[in-house]
C-alpha cells in the first residue's frame, strides 16, 4: 500500500514556486503568513527568511549556469540587459531537466519573441543560436570514424551515387554578423564592453568537434553549399549537380576540380564518417 | 550504536582518502606522468552521464589512474513524483563502466511538479517522509545493483511538521530502505549552526556500521546562518567532528569536495593529507 503523503505534497506545493519567486518574500505578508505555516524560522531569520535563503540562491545558481553558456550573448547585450534577459527566459521557462547543461534547452525558440534592443536584435538572435550549438557538440556520441577501406575498394564509378555521410554532430551556419569571431572576442580576457552594434560580415560557418576541441572553419559559398547538400542526404552526383546550376558557366566547370581536395580536406577533419553506396 | 549483525561499512571497502574529480585539477590529475598521491576520487554522475566528447574522454582517463566512486545530485529520493527511469538507467549504465563500487546520493527532494530546482532541498522529519523515501531508496538500490548512500544535506529552515531529530530521520531510512550512508561532516555542522543542535549528538546518533563514505569541505558563514558553499578549507570544528566520526565509526573513505573557489592541486592535497593524519592517529590510539 503506498503510504498517504499529503503533508509531503503540500509543502512542496507550496514552496516550489516559493523558491521561484522574483522578489523578495519578507515584503509579501500574504506569503510571509503561508511560509509560517511550514516553516519554523529561528532565532535569527523568520521563516520567510529562512524560504528565501533558497529563493536567492536558485536564481544565482540558473542565472550563472546559463551564463556560462553564453558568453558571446553576455557581450553583445551587456550586464544589465543580459541579466534581464535571462531571468525572463528561466520565468517562462523554468528549469525542467535534471542536467543544467538542458537549462537552455528553449532559448532559441525564446529569444524571437523577447524585448532586445533593435539595433542588436539580428546579432543577438544569430548569437544566440550559434552558441547554442555547442552544447550537443561539446558532449554529444561520436560516431564510428569512416573506414579507409570503403574509400579504397570504391569503384570509380560508384561515386557519382554515392552517399557521403556527414558527421551527425557538425553544425552548419550561414551568419550575417560574425558571431563566431565576437564570442572569441567576449571570451578574451581584456574584452572592452561593446561599443556600437557589430556591423554585417557574413560567413558560411561550419563547427565541429576535433580532439575533443569544438572549432569552427569558414567555408567558401561553394564549398559550404555542397557541404550542406550532402548533409541533406543528398548523392555526391545530384548534390555537386544541385551546386553547380547556382553558379555561372566558369565556375560550374571549376566545380569537378574542387571536389576531390575539398573531400580530402573533409575527410581529414573527419567531418565525412561513412560513404553508403 | 553498532549492531552486531551488520558488518562495518556494510562490508564495503574503505577506499582510503580521495578528492572530488574536479576540471580545474584535470592536469595534475590526469596528464602528469605520475598518477598524483590520492586514493580514489569522486565524480558527480550527471556530469559524465553523457553521448561522448570531452567529459567522456576525462573520464576514461580517469578510470584508467584511480579507483572512482560515482556521486550523484539529482536523484530526488524525496519527491513525490515516480522515479524517473530514464535517469536510472543511465545512472546504472555509468556504474557498470566505472565500477564504482557503491553510489551516492543526497537524502533530499530537488523539484516538483516537472520543475527541477536544481538544488538539495530538506525534507520534513516524519514518519511519512521516512515511509515514502525508503520505499523508494530500496526501489532504487534494487534497479542499480550496487549499494545505494544518502548523504545528509546541508539545511537553511527547518519545517513546523517535523516530528523528529534529523540523525533519527536519516537512521530510520537506512535501516527501513538498508541503505548506507555519506556522512558530510560540514553538513552537520552547517546544519547545526542553522538550526542550534549540537553536532557531536548527530554523529553519536546514526548507524555507524552503515557509514560507507564521509564527506568534508568548507562553507561560507554569512553571520546570521552559514551556506554549504564548498568554496574554503575544512574549519577546525568540523575536522573535530571527522576525529569523531572516525573514532565511532572505523576506517571510512573519506572524500573532500571543493567546488567554488578552487584552490591549487596542492592546496588541495593538504586537506587530504589533514584527513590521512587524522585517520592514522585515531586508528593508533585505538590499537593502543
Amino acid at each position: 500500500m503506498t503510504p498517504p503523503r499529503e503533508p509531503l505534497d503540500a509543502v512542496m506545493a507550496f514552496l516550489e514556486p516559493a523558491f521561484r519567486r522574483v522578489d523578495a518574500l519578507e515584503g509579501d505578508a500574504t506569503i510571509a503568513g503561508e511560509c509560517a505555516a511550514h516553516v519554523t524560522g529561528n532565532s535569527r531569520l523568520t521563516p520567510a527568511e529562512q524560504v528565501d535563503i533558497y529563493r536567492r540562491q536558485y536564481w544565482l545558481r540558473h542565472v550563472d549556469a546559463l551564463a556560462d553558456d553564453y558568453p558571446g550573448v553576455a557581450y553583445l547585450l551587456g550586464e544589465e540587459g543580459f541579466d534581464a534577459f535571462l531571468r525572463a527566459y528561466l520565468l517562462a521557462h523554468p528549469p525542467r531537466h535534471k542536467s543544467l547543461r538542458d537549462l537552455g534547452a528553449d532559448v532559441v525558440a525564446f529569444s524571437q519573441g523577447h524585448a532586445f534592443p533593435a539595433a542588436l536584435r539580428a546579432v543577438t538572435l544569430e548569437m544566440i543560436a550559434y552558441e547554442h550549438a555547442f552544447i550537443d557538440l561539446f558532449d554529444g556520441a561520436e560516431p564510428p570514424p569512416l573506414d579507409p577501406q570503403k574509400l579504397t575498394s570504391m569503384p570509380e564509378d560508384a561515386w557519382e551515387r554515392a552517399r557521403i555521410v556527414i558527421h551527425p554532430l557538425l553544425v552548419r551556419r550561414q551568419v550575417r554578423f560574425a558571431v563566431h569571431r565576437l564570442r572569441l572576442q567576449a571570451k578574451s580576457s581584456d574584452v572592452a564592453p561593446l561599443a556600437a552594434p557589430p556591423s554585417e560580415a557574413p560567413a558560411n560557418l561550419v563547427l565541429f568537434r576535433d580532439d575533443n576541441q569544438i572549432r569552427f572553419e569558414e567555408l567558401d559559398g561553394t564549398a559550404f553549399a555542397l557541404l550542406d547538400a550532402l548533409a541533406r542526404g543528398e548523392a555526391l552526383g545530384p548534390a555537386c549537380e544541385e551546386v553547380a546550376a547556382t553558379l555561372d558557366a566558369e565556375a560550374a566547370d571549376q566545380l569537378g576540380a574542387q571536389v576531390g581536395p575539398w573531400f580530402q580536406q573533409w575527410t581529414a577533419r573527419r567531418w565525412i564518417v561513412d560513404v553508403v553506396v | 550504536m553498532t549492531s552486531k549483525k551488520t558488518p562495518a561499512r556494510l562490508g564495503l571497502p574503505d577506499l582510503g582518502v580521495g578528492v572530488g574529480m574536479r576540471i580545474p585539477h584535470y592536469e595534475d590529475l590526469l596528464d602528469h606522468p605520475e598518477p598524483a598521491r590520492m586514493d580514489w576520487l569522486e565524480i558527480i554522475s550527471e556530469n559524465f552521464m553523457l553521448g561522448g566528447g570531452l567529459p567522456r574522454y576525462n573520464l576514461g582517463r580517469a578510470l584508467s589512474r584511480y579507483p572512482l566512486v560515482q556521486h550523484g545530485v539529482s536523484l530526488s529520493i524525496g519527491e513525490t513524483a515516480p522515479l524517473d527511469y530514464e535517469y536510472l538507467g543511465k545512472l546504472k549504465a555509468l556504474l557498470r563502466e566505472t565500477k564504482s563500487p557503491w553510489v551516492s546520493d543526497h537524502l533530499c527532494w530537488t523539484g516538483a511538479h516537472g520543475v527541477n530546482l536544481h538544488d538539495l532541498l530538506p525534507l520534513p522529519y516524519t514518519e511519512e517522509a521516512v515511509k515514502h523515501v525508503a520505499a523508494r531508496a530500496r526501489e532504487v538500490q534494487d534497479f542499480l545493483g550496487v549499494r545505494l548512500i544518502l548523504e545528509n544535506v546541508s539545511s537553511y529552515l527547518t519545517y513546523t511538521s517535523s516530528a523528529m531529530k534529523e540523525w533519527e530521520f536519516l537512521t530510520a531510512i537506512a535501516e527501513e530502505a538498508d541503505v548506507g550512508l555519506l556522512l558530510d561532516c560540514n553538513n552537520i555542522y552547517v546544519s547545526s549552526f542553522n538550526h542550534g543542535f549540537d553536532p557531536r549528538e548527530f554523529v553519536d546518533g546514526v548507524p555507524h556500521a552503515r557509514v560507507v563514505q564521509i564527506h568534508l569541505a568548507g562553507h561560507t558563514n554569512y553571520g546570521k546562518y552559514i551556506i554549504d558553499t564548498h568554496s574554503a578549507p575544512v574549519i577546525d570544528p568540523v575536522w573535530d567532528l571527522y576525529r569523531q566520526a572516525i573514532q565511532r565509526c572505523g576506517p571510512v573513505s573519506t572524500l573532500v569536495e571543493w567546488d567554488d573557489d578552487i584552490p591549487p592541486f596542492a592546496e588541495l592535497c593538504a586537506e587530504a593529507e589533514k584527513a590521512r593524519v587524522i585517520r592514522d592517529e585515531v586508528a593508533r590510539d585505538a590499537a593502543a
